[in-house]
């Protein structure tokens, strides 16, 4: 078997990836480890209104749970605020059918899909990425390619095997544990979301909810005591409900990795650390990062040039797209990070009283300026 | 390490800490290499608490 491009995980960066470069003409391969694009679920499904447009496409009403306009925050002293602000519009997908449903555009659009089968090594000659060799149906095959695109989450081995160095550091890696449940009296339109170093140290608590009583109740944790699933159990016992759906999952939140590109071999998505640090959010900016990489390996293909000189064009593009607003973000985690609950407590104290359905710098400015720290982050999160 | 494989969630957090790269996460299981240092990077980002030292 021989492909233009091979593309190495079928979520939203590899489906993306893969869409984008066969649409600009190449002959792509995804390969997919698990039976089922989409599952297990690792996200709590939120997007902005911009993806969509972004990704050129329309949202299809199957795969969307609802409408969201804002959010709730819970500070730890139990106070709360919400807000419906524009810069907050978007929506909460159902992961698992917006997956598949991103696998079948990129099928509609050529691409060859594998499933069921785990990259085992690469091929690479002459320091160059020239294909894969996975387990697929118990069999090792040799699959070659002219450009590997590795998009196989955080746990991407891809792009180590091409030397690349992708690790993360535990204390930039967020422990995720997540229930759907049932029987929640929430907001449908607002995404709520706690804060509190006894509830979930080193992150937070979202309620997304997916229409009626139904909700994606998750937690975050880093450098925790305790693990991710006993933070979430904790929390899950005060409310009345019902959990229908449990994951887990793990999100890089100390920004993009060194470098994403090499002869061969570009990477993208969670496995490249393409993830906002403060929000722990990433389809969005996984989508950006994949439509170039498929656009920019689809052009190498057509010059015929797969060396890293010319890969590096994609590393440039993602970089001036979305590197700026992924620096500002780990900045803004940063000082996050310091903030004790009672820096918390404060912050939604200043502004409690607040219209923030408009709100804009200089307002927030004179709210909390006796925290101008507290400043910097509320204008990332608003 | 001892992994609690009924414990074990598959979601990979393990795989991207190993500073050894001994791990290996194939679809419905977690592969330990040979050459543990007992570092106990796992340990801390399991989700589960599906690790242990030995």
């Amino acid at each position: 078997m021989n492909y233009d491009i091979i593309v190495v995980g079928g979520r939203v960066s590899g489906s993306i990836s893969s869409l984008f470069a066969s649409k600009n003409g190449a002959d792509v391969l995804m390969i997919e480890k698990h039976q089922e694009i989409g599952t297990p679920v690792q996200c709590a499904g939120g997007v902005s209104d911009s993806f969509f447009k972004h990704m050129e496409m329309d949202p299809l009403s199957h795969n969307i749970c609802t409408r969201v306009e804002g959010a709730k925050i819970n500070t730890p002293d139990g106070n709360s605020i919400s807000a419906k602000n524009k810069g907050l519009y978007g929506y909460i997908l159902e992961r698992k059918l917006f997956d598949k449903d991103l696998a079948i555009k990129s099928a509609d659009a050529g691409t060859d899909i594998m499933l069921k089968t785990t990259l085992k090594d690469l091929i690479i000659e002459n320091g160059t990425v020239k294909g894969v060799v996975v387990r697929h149906n118990g069999e090792l095959i040799e699959i070659r390619s002219k450009i590997v695109i590795a998009a196989d989450g955080v746990e991407s081995q891809t792009a180590k095997k091409a030397g690349l160095d992708t690790h993360f550091k535990i204390e930039d890696l967020c422990s995720c544990a997540q229930y759907e449940m049932v029987g929640l009296d929430v907001d449908t339109n607002l995404m709520e979301f706690h804060f509190g170093s006894n509830i979930s140290p080193g992150g937070y608590i979202w309620i997304f909810p997916k229409g009626g009583n139904r909700a994606n109740v998750g937690i975050g944790v880093r450098n925790s005591p305790g693990n991710a699933h006993y933070y979430l159990q904790k929390f899950i016992s005060q409310l009345n409900a019902t959990p229908v759906e449990f994951n887990v999952g793990a999100v890089p939140v100390g920004g993009p990795v060194k470098k994403t590109y090499t002869d061969g071999l570009l990477v993208v998505g969670d496995a490249a650390g393409q993830v906002d640090p403060l929000t722990g959010g990433g389809i969005h900016i996984s989508a950006k990062c994949g439509k170039i990489a498929g656009e920019i390996s689809a052009e190498a293909i057509k010059k015929e040039d797969t060396s890293s000189k010319f890969l590096k064009k994609y590393e440039n593009s993602w970089k001036k797209n979305v590197g700026s607003g992924l620096e500002k973000s780990l900045k803004y985690r940063k000082i996050f990070d310091k903030l004790t609950d009672e820096d918390l407590n404060n912050l939604l104290k200043a502004i409690q009283d607040q219209n923030l359905d408009s709100v804009s710098t200089f307002s927030l400015l004179k709210m909390v300026k006796g925290y101008p720290q507290l400043l910097k982050l509320l204008r990332s999160i608003l | 390490m001892k992994f609690l494989e009924n414990r074990c969630g598959y979601c990979g957090a393990c795989v991207s800490v190993c500073p050894l790269n001994i791990l290996e996460h194939d679809e419905w299981k977690i592969i330990l290499k040979e050459g543990c240092k007992q570092c106990g990077n796992c340990i801390e980002v399991c989700p589960l608490g599906a690790i242990e030292e030995i």
